[in-house]
């Protein structure tokens, strides 16, 4: 029995993806993307500061 | 004698302030956060939707490389019929230097191309006179007759063509091998041989080892995995079907296999995977490993996350 509902993705990925080629390195766009973002937390993660910081040290004082 | 404090594994008494500090509340909110990114990327994205390649589709797809295919398994000029341990004793298992592992376990898949993939599903195969006098001709002949007839198929086989729905190959003294070719292509265009893989240890199974190994020796599935980018030389460990991301953490051991000598060597699964342990032991090891383990402590990233903290000293 199928459970396809109909549902489907707001974006469909579903075809053949791009690739960046660059001497040995060879990288899809997606992960390409997903590398950007990662690295894009990490950076946002040591100089955002931290929620609630402000209220926290206010109530230490 | 008091021992002489050293920075990287000695730590000074902490004599500042103490602020509270709920971890409880702090994993909820991440996991309400995590599971909002998830169901928002779930419902924009979706996920991968390949249909698995099965023998039925690669059959029906390319009837010539699989029936090429076939006569290789029978042959036993397959890539599985030489590769040697866990499958035969017919080559020689990846290694480095002496440490052979897989020589080492031994067989303990035993795989007999000609036998497992050709003849074993032929013969459950429900009775039909031509069949069956082909595969009694077969079991009956000596090794040296059958020898013969498969070279003398060999030399044929590469103008065989697909018409009417049936495999067609040029006459030659190769005996009963056309037929049993031909009955083979014909019961995997009927899924029949996917099943007779599937199921040879027993009704219910899950195990695909049979029919992905049949699968892995033809070109049909590489063309596949190369058309999406999914082979060993592409990165293909690292990509996802379509235009998914895919598993980006893996760029190291796939890397690997990019550079000499792992993209020349027989062994490269066993030297990358090699390495890949040193590689971790050492990422294990590194609060023992004297100038690496004071890198964090050098380059004082912590002072730019615990800026206030330092900002107060």
């Amino acid at each position: 029995m199928s459970l396809d509902w109909g549902l489907g993705a707001l974006i469909n990925l579903n075809h053949p993806g791009h690739y960046i080629h660059w001497h040995v390195i060879d990288v899809s766009v997606a992960n390409l993307a997903v590398m950007v973002l990662m690295v894009a937390a990490f950076v946002a993660a040591l100089f955002l500061p931290f929620p609630g910081r402000k209220h926290r040290r206010g109530e230490e004082e | 004698m008091s021992k002489r404090y050293n920075p990287d594994v000695d730590v000074p008494e902490y004599k500042g302030r103490y602020a509270p500090y709920d971890i409880l509340k702090e994993g909820t909110i991440a996991l309400v956060v995590v599971l909002i990114l998830v169901l928002g990327l779930a419902i924009t994205f979706g996920s991968p939707d390949d249909k698995a390649i099965t023998l039925q589709t690669w059959s029906k797809a390319d009837p010539v490389d699989f029936a090429t295919t076939a006569f290789n398994e029978l042959n036993g000029t397959s890539a599985v019929a030489g590769y040697g341990p866990p499958y035969n004793t017919n080559g020689t298992s990846q290694h480095f230097g002496f440490i052979s592992p897989a020589k080492w376990l031994g067989v303990h898949i035993p795989i007999n191309t000609a036998r497992d993939f050709v003849v074993t599903p032929l013969e459950s195969q429900p009775a039909s006179p031509t069949l069956s006098r082909a595969l009694s001709q077969w079991t009956a002949a000596t090794s040296a007759t059958q020898t013969s007839w498969l070279s003398a198929y060999s030399n044929v086989s590469s103008k065989a063509s697909f018409t009417g729905d049936q495999l067609v190959v040029p006459a030659a003294k190769d005996g009963p091998v056309p037929v049993m070719i031909n009955t083979l292509t014909q019961m995997a265009r009927s899924g029949a041989l996917d099943q007779a893989l599937e199921t040879s240890k027993g009704f219910y199974t899950t195990d695909f080892t049979k029919p992905l190994l049949f699968l892995s020796d033809g070109t049909y599935f590489a063309g596949l995995a190369q058309k999406g980018h999914l082979l060993g030389t592409q990165w293909g460990m690292m990509n996802e079907t379509d235009s998914y991301p895919g598993q980006a953490w893996l760029w190291l051991y796939t890397f690997w296999y990019q550079v000499s000598p792992f993209n020349t060597s027989t062994s490269a699964d066993f030297l990358v995977w090699g390495l890949m342990m040193i590689l971790t032991a050492v990422l294990v090891l590194v609060p023992f490993i004297p100038g690496v383990r004071s890198i964090p402590r050098r380059i004082k990233l912590y002072r730019l996350i615990w800026r206030e903290h330092y900002r107060d000293l």
